[in-house]
């Protein structure tokens, strides 16, 4: 496999799971079950379908990722489960998602994307700055589309993507991180640069 | 009835009957073209305003406004329609994450204005349009009869 997207891959196993320890947290102590990321570069027309079942509900709450490591990331969970995570964290059985629910929702995802790009900037020693989260709640293809438009994605484009789930209450999702390839160069020959010089010393 | 998609950035083309169909419409625009006579229609699923090039140098004229517009009447006219008989009905540009500043992601906007834009300069009527709002849609043209349903989420399908 391309080194470039080993490392990447290894990034984002190291992000979702400091994302996931901070749900986990939240959950009292409940464990979650990672799946192994995959990093992928997608062309055009493969990101357009990357996402299946495109009519589906989902919510989803979204950040820009700004300064030296540039790019957007999103967390991506089934309508069904979101409902189970803001009962969960409301302590309330609900059916749909009230104004409040999207709000715990936005605060959980902060939380957890925040976590993975704070694991990032200490692994490789760069700043980020991510926007504040913003959430939707609609047809996933809708949303996905939206980001890529936002992202200004006309081509290829890499995709670092997460899945988890926990049996403790019917809960899954994942976590895509898609890192703009220049400022990605820059970070990456930057933390390499530092290996080197701490090689040689 | 055969049912063809048109992904992101596509475009298809039908005639006399079937269903054309697009999902997953956000910040991105559908356009329709029918010849009402000849019973063609035409779809694109419009990605941004502008075009550019690819970075092997291709152009995929449907993922853009400018360059959509005259491939989709391309199409329908070598499908049969009648280039002046052409009509057009819209949908999507949504913002759907609607706690976003107004000034980012406003993707849907320039889209919209873009296709409109591109269709007044093609001289073709918009005879109806869904458009704007922050909820994302599914677009289906029905090609027998000209009609196009549109779908949001937690409503009833329209007709425009």
């Amino acid at each position: 496999m391309d080194a470039r997207l080993d490392f990447l891959q290894e990034l984002g196993n190291i992000g979702a799971s400091h994302a996931t320890t901070a749900l986990s947290h939240m959950l009292s102590g409940k464990r979650l079950k990672l799946i192994v990321p995959k990093a992928r570069v997608l062309s055009f027309s493969e990101a357009a379908q990357f996402i299946n079942s495109s009519e589906d509900i989902v919510t989803c709450i979204y950040m820009q990722v700004l300064e030296e490591l540039k790019g957007h990331i999103v967390f991506i969970l089934p309508i069904e489960s979101s409902i189970n995570l803001a009962s969960l964290l409301l302590a309330e059985n609900l059916t749909g998602l009230s104004e409040l629910a999207e709000s715990a929702l936005l605060e959980v995802g902060n939380i957890m994307l925040g976590s993975y790009l704070t694991a990032l900037s200490f692994l490789m020693k760069v700043r980020i700055n991510p926007t504040v989260p913003v959430i939707a709640v609609d047809m996933v293809g809708a949303i996905w589309q939206s980001i890529l438009a936002n992202a200004n994605v006309v081509d290829s484009v890499t995709v670092i993507d997460t899945h988890f789930s926990t049996t403790y209450t019917q809960l899954k999702g994942h976590i895509i991180f898609l890192p703009s390839d220049n400022s990605f160069e820059k970070a990456f020959s930057k933390l390499y640069q530092g290996l080197v010089l701490e090689d040689v010393e | 009835m055969n049912e063809v998609f048109v992904n992101m950035g596509q475009i298809g083309v039908m005639s006399k009957n079937g269903i054309l169909t697009t999902v997953g419409l956000g910040s991105c625009v559908g356009v329709v073209l029918y010849d009402a006579y000849s019973k063609v229609g035409a779809m694109a699923h419009v990605f941004l305003a502008e075009s550019r090039k690819d970075s092997n140098g291709a152009l995929t004229p449907g993922k853009y406004a400018d360059t959509a517009i005259p491939a989709l009447i391309e199409c329908a006219v070598k499908a049969g329609a009648d280039r002046n008989r052409l009509t057009a009905k819209i949908a999507g540009g949504a913002h759907l994450f609607s706690n976003f500043g107004s000034n980012s992601l406003n993707v849907g906007s320039k889209n919209i204005k873009a296709v409109i834009e591109q269709l007044e300069k093609a001289n073709i009527p918009i005879i109806s349009q869904d458009t704007a709002g922050n909820r994302g849609r599914k677009m289906r043209l029905f090609v027998e009869t000209g009609i196009v349903e549109v779908t949001t989420i937690g409503q009833e399908s329209k007709e425009i």
